[in-house]
């Protein structure tokens, strides 16, 4: 049975995915919807990969771009190395992007971002029982929220987005200027 | 637009009845896909400020999926016993717009090529209720019941039909743009193969 899951798995799946290569067709567009009401953004405390606790009020003060997906979600996959080129170009000082992988192992996670474009320098933390996507009413992979400096939940994304986007980045730096 | 391809036959009697389903198709503003590699066929649908895509899944993909995430086996093979579709939902419009799976409905022919009545489609919510009972608590992958689309959003999941391998049936389909309900029809859709050696 372990051989199962830690070989053959993989292989199916890395198999399947190829064979279903038509789930990753839409074209990934810019558009961040403005959340109208004052909400809060919710805190949690999350290990990273390196097992450490991570609270988002850590980053009370940042802008956080605060991103809900999975490994086997395609949208997720496309628009990941949207996030780190977003964060490489508007800089960490201010800004924060934090992705929280859904009921998936670190292990699995770990080889996953070693197989992308480019590898991901910002924070990735594990919701492992899903506990902050219910308190942050995901309903489905990928969500993004885009979060001010104080905390409140300001944009919103349902669905996969190219996130380096000039629009995205003016959207990011008006917020960091308030 | 895109590309529409036609099924590779190996019958004339199968090429006549693909040209049928695929005329219907396109009369329903359909496009259909084949992917090249795999055989698998993709219907996409835009109407009305909606789009709508159902992209055939293997059921080895369905099994490999739930596999990893520790389903006991039997679970898993129930949840491939499905006609499982990848189904993409977006919001083409400049305005807010809304589904539920609960409105949804299927209908599939009878070996005489008569359709059945309407079914509803099983709900995420209906699939969670099961899998709690035999403690699987992983509520992802699966299409969510309500969508909530602003302008660009878009969303993916699995939608699960209770129907036999490579059966022919028609999706029924809602959404509403600000309050206003309107419906579509994807015409022979077809369950895909156990596997692609079989299908060949």
């Amino acid at each position: 049975m372990m051989i199962f899951k830690k070989i053959i798995l993989p292989i199916l799946l890395t198999f399947s995915f190829s064979v279903n290569a038509d789930w990753q067709q839409p074209e990934l567009s810019h558009n961040l919807t403005v959340v109208k009401k004052t909400i809060p953004a919710s805190d949690f405390e999350l290990q990273d990969m390196d097992e450490e606790v991570k609270k988002l009020t850590d980053y009370r003060g940042k802008v956080v771009l605060l991103n809900f997906w999975a490994t086997w979600c395609p949208p997720c996959i496309r628009e990941m190395p949207s996030m780190e080129r977003l964060h490489q170009k508007v800089g960490a000082d201010d800004f924060k992007v934090i992705a929280i992988n859904q009921m998936e192992e670190v292990d699995d996670v770990f080889a996953f971002t070693g197989q992308l474009e480019i590898d991901p320098t910002f924070e990735i933390l594990f919701d492992t029982t899903s506990k902050v996507s219910r308190d942050y009413a995901v309903r489905g992979l990928p969500t993004t929220y885009l979060i001010d400096k104080q905390g409140n939940i300001r944009y919103r994304a349902v669905g996969g987005r190219e996130f380096d986007h000039e629009e995205v980045i003016k959207i990011v730096k008006q917020l960091i200027a308030e | 637009m895109q590309e529409i391809k036609y099924f590779l036959t190996k019958s004339v009697l199968f090429s006549a009845l693909l040209a049928f389903t695929l005329a219907e198709a396109v009369a329903a503003k359909t496009s259909v896909h084949k992917n090249e590699i795999s055989g698998l066929l993709t219907w996409t649908a835009a109407d009305d400020g909606f789009q709508i895509e159902l992209i055939q899944l293997l059921p080895d993909f369905i099994r490999a999926i739930y596999a990893k995430h520790n389903f006991p086996a039997e679970e898993v093979e129930r949840a491939a016993s499905y006609c499982v579709f990848g189904t993409i939902l977006k919001n083409t419009s400049e305005q807010h717009m809304s589904y539920r799976v609960a409105d949804w409905r299927y209908r599939a022919k009878d070996e005489n090529g008569k359709y059945g009545a309407p079914l509803p489609v099983k709900t995420k919510t209906q699939w969670l209720e099961e899998w709690r009972k035999v403690g699987i608590t992983f509520s992802w992958t699966l299409l969510p019941d309500v969508g909530e689309f602003s302008v660009g959003d878009w969303q993916q999941g699995f939608t699960t039909i209770k129907l036999p391998r490579e059966t022919e049936f028609d999706l029924i389909y809602k959404w509403q743009l600000d309050g206003e309900m309107h419906s579509g029809t994807l015409q022979n859709l077809r369950c895909a193969p156990e596997s692609l050696v079989e299908s060949n």
